[in-house]
């Protein structure tokens, strides 16, 4: 059974209609990228996958392993097992991001008919997690993304998907203005994640990425529609010639 | 000034009001104050918002105080004086006259409790006041409490205000304070008192390396009024104010502080945050005063509030007056709504609305509860702003 089926969603912000039509199946264990010129929609998908109230849908369905995605609250979303990674993660004066965690992981586990983790065993898991995307050890007493810098933000995104373990996880622009070094440790953050369980959709602008995250299809999003689907070959086609020569094309069709 | 003069301006306040037999000159003082300004009205610059003649001209009646109990605890002298006894100190802030409420209380409290530690006593244990306000319909009272901490002692209080007063009744409370020099207090106010009326006025003196910190957190009551004034008289003075309010739809709560620094080398730190819900109203009137002689001041306020409602209203007013002109001052006050993207990114991760909403505003409060040292009484606030959030939420 496929993990995640969007059919022909369309949703607008602001009475701007950003998603016209969008088809997509994930099955679970592959790793999507959606790329696209700015504006075509990309991280308006993440919005409405996430259930961001701004953006306001307007048609299609979007089953989530058998469920009817639209239908639940952002929460409920998480709890089943959707992950969006920001692309701008906020910043939470005062929350630090043990007691951030602490609620999140058991709102999660409840839902999901786990036993709750004891505080010893909580620090122990946090800690091992935090390994896998190199933060250091005094994350838990920092306030949530406040003063962090833009890599060590998404790379606490990553830590956050790391705790949550969900079946399916959205990277919006992770990679967006990261130095190699820590697009590195991003990418080698999700590699480890990666199973046969679970899946990923990766949008993102630039080609780059995608040499450490290497998906099974690249998808091609234009004026809010996939255009193009392919291997992960589109993409190096992308990088080289641009979106342009798809935009022509459309337009000639 | 005769008996039958005195009788007769009280009694135009509150009907059969009779200053007691003691404290003659501090009561007599505070008569003349309300005989040349009576009961300040909407009028007056300082009563803008909050309207506490309306009770006195719908008539109240005098009842003997509701007393304020407290815990026996090693190293502080408690005692209740009333007409005999007399202490000098009760009344040496003159504050009755200068506020009407003030002169008010002075004119009219029964009995003052005193509470005093003695140069040089670490007291370790809290003390706890303990103030159940049971007031019916048109009832007033006024209580009196006296807090000496002399010379390189050290105290921790809480005073609680609880109970459920009928919502036409007020209770006047004047707490006068010194700190002694090289001296600690920490005074914690909650005020959690139902529909009831509270009017109070903290009048504290600083003697020289003295360190005062105050926190008020204020849960319920259909008004509440808090005067806190600060008088940092000597030198190298450190002092804390905060307060954390939650203001629900029919009550109103407003804190005004003034803290005087008359000295060169003191710090004043202010941070009053609150929450307000429904048709609430709140107002927040701060001012930091440096005269000439306090050059090196260091002054800091601030005022956040968070506005869950479109028909909630806040009056921030923080103020400062400078004379002195080597000094570090700054203040601030912001109001606004809570941050929808940081809801959202919190539900993002599993926690509901509710969940994320307290938890962000659980953080706000933070940098107020914070300043209360003890852990057990800030575990025991947070259940209960909790708790009022639901109510505000409902």
């Amino acid at each position: 059974m496929s993990l995640l089926k969007i059919k022909n969603l369309k949703a607008r912000v602001e009475d701007k209609d950003i998603l016209n039509g969008f088809n997509l199946t994930v099955n679970p264990g592959e790793v999507h990228a959606i790329m696209g010129p700015n504006g075509s929609g990309k991280s308006t998908l993440a919005s409405v996958l996430a259930g961001n109230e701004n953006y306001e849908v307007t048609g299609g369905e979007v089953d989530f392993n058998g469920k009817d995605l639209l239908d639940m609250a952002p929460e409920e979303r998480a709890r089943e097992g959707l992950f969006l990674a920001f692309q701008y993660p906020v910043e939470i004066p005062g929350v630090s991001n043990v007691n951030f965690m602490k609620n999140a992981v058991a709102e999660v586990r409840k839902h999901r008919g786990l036993e709750q983790l004891d505080a010893k065993d909580f620090l122990a898991f946090m800690r091992e997690k935090q390994q896998l995307v190199e933060l250091s050890g005094n994350l838990a007493g920092r306030s949530v993304n406040e003063g962090f810098s833009g890599g060590e933000k998404k790379r606490n995104e990553i830590f956050q998907m790391a705790m949550l373990d969900p079946k399916l996880a959205i990277l919006d622009e992770t990679d967006s203005g990261l130095d190699i070094d820590a697009l590195r440790i991003v990418a080698s953050g999700v590699n480890k994640l990666r199973s046969k369980d679970n899946a990923f959709i990766v949008i993102t602008h630039y080609q780059r990425l995608l040499d450490y995250i290497v998906p099974d299809f690249v998808h091609v999003l234009y004026n809010g529609k996939i255009v193009r689907s392919g291997g992960k070959e589109l993409a190096l086609e992308l990088e080289e010639k641009g979106y342009d020569w798809i935009k022509e094309e459309l337009a000639e069709a | 000034m005769n008996e039958t003069m005195t009788t007769s301006i009280l009694s135009e306040f509150v009907a059969g009001a009779k200053s007691p037999a003691s404290f003659k000159e501090i009561r007599s003082e505070a008569e003349a104050f309300l005989a040349e300004n009576g009961i300040p009205s909407k009028k007056h610059e300082d009563w803008k918002y909050t309207n506490i003649k309306r009770w006195f001209d719908n008539g109240l009646n005098l009842v003997s105080a509701n007393d304020v109990t407290f815990n026996s605890i090693d190293g502080v002298e408690t005692q209740c004086i009333a007409s005999v006894q007399e202490d000098a100190l009760i009344g040496s802030s003159a504050v009755h006259t200068k506020e009407a409420h003030a002169a008010l209380n002075t004119s009219l409290f029964e009995k003052a409790l005193v509470i005093r530690v003695k140069k040089g006593t670490q007291v370790e244990d809290e003390l706890i006041l303990n103030q159940t306000i049971n007031l019916k319909d048109g009832e007033f009272s006024a209580t009196r409490v006296l807090i000496v901490v002399e010379d390189n002692a050290s105290l921790k209080v809480q005073h609680h205000y609880t109970g459920s007063a009928s919502n036409s009744s007020l209770l006047n409370n004047l707490t006068e304070v010194f700190v002694g020099q090289n001296a600690q207090l920490e005074l914690n106010y909650v005020q959690e008192i139902g529909e009831g009326n509270l009017m109070t006025t903290t009048e504290v003196s600083c003697e020289r390396d003295a360190n005062f910190t105050t926190n008020c957190i204020q849960l319920s009551g259909k008004l509440i009024r808090n005067n806190l004034n600060i008088r940092l008289k000597g030198e190298n003075v450190e002092t804390h104010l905060n307060g954390f309010y939650m203001i629900n739809s029919n009550e109103l709560f407003d804190n005004h502080t003034h803290v005087d620094h008359l000295v060169p080398h003191c710090n004043s730190n202010e941070t009053y945050r609150g929450i307000l819900a429904g048709n609430a109203t709140g107002v927040f009137n701060g001012k930091v005063f440096v005269h000439r002689d306090a050059q090196k001041t260091n002054g800091y306020q601030s005022n956040n509030n968070i506005l869950l409602s479109d028909d909630a209203t806040m009056n921030s007013k923080p103020e400062l007056e400078i004379y002195a002109d080597d000094v570090r001052c700054s203040h601030g006050s912001t109001t606004g709504q809570l941050d929808e993207d940081a809801v959202f990114y919190l539900r993002a991760r599993g926690l509901d609305e509710f969940g994320a909403t307290a938890l962000l505003l659980t953080a706000f409060a933070s940098e107020v509860l914070n300043s209360i040292s003890n852990e057990e009484l800030r575990a025991i606030l947070e259940e209960k702003i909790q708790a009022k959030l639901k109510e505000m939420r409902a």
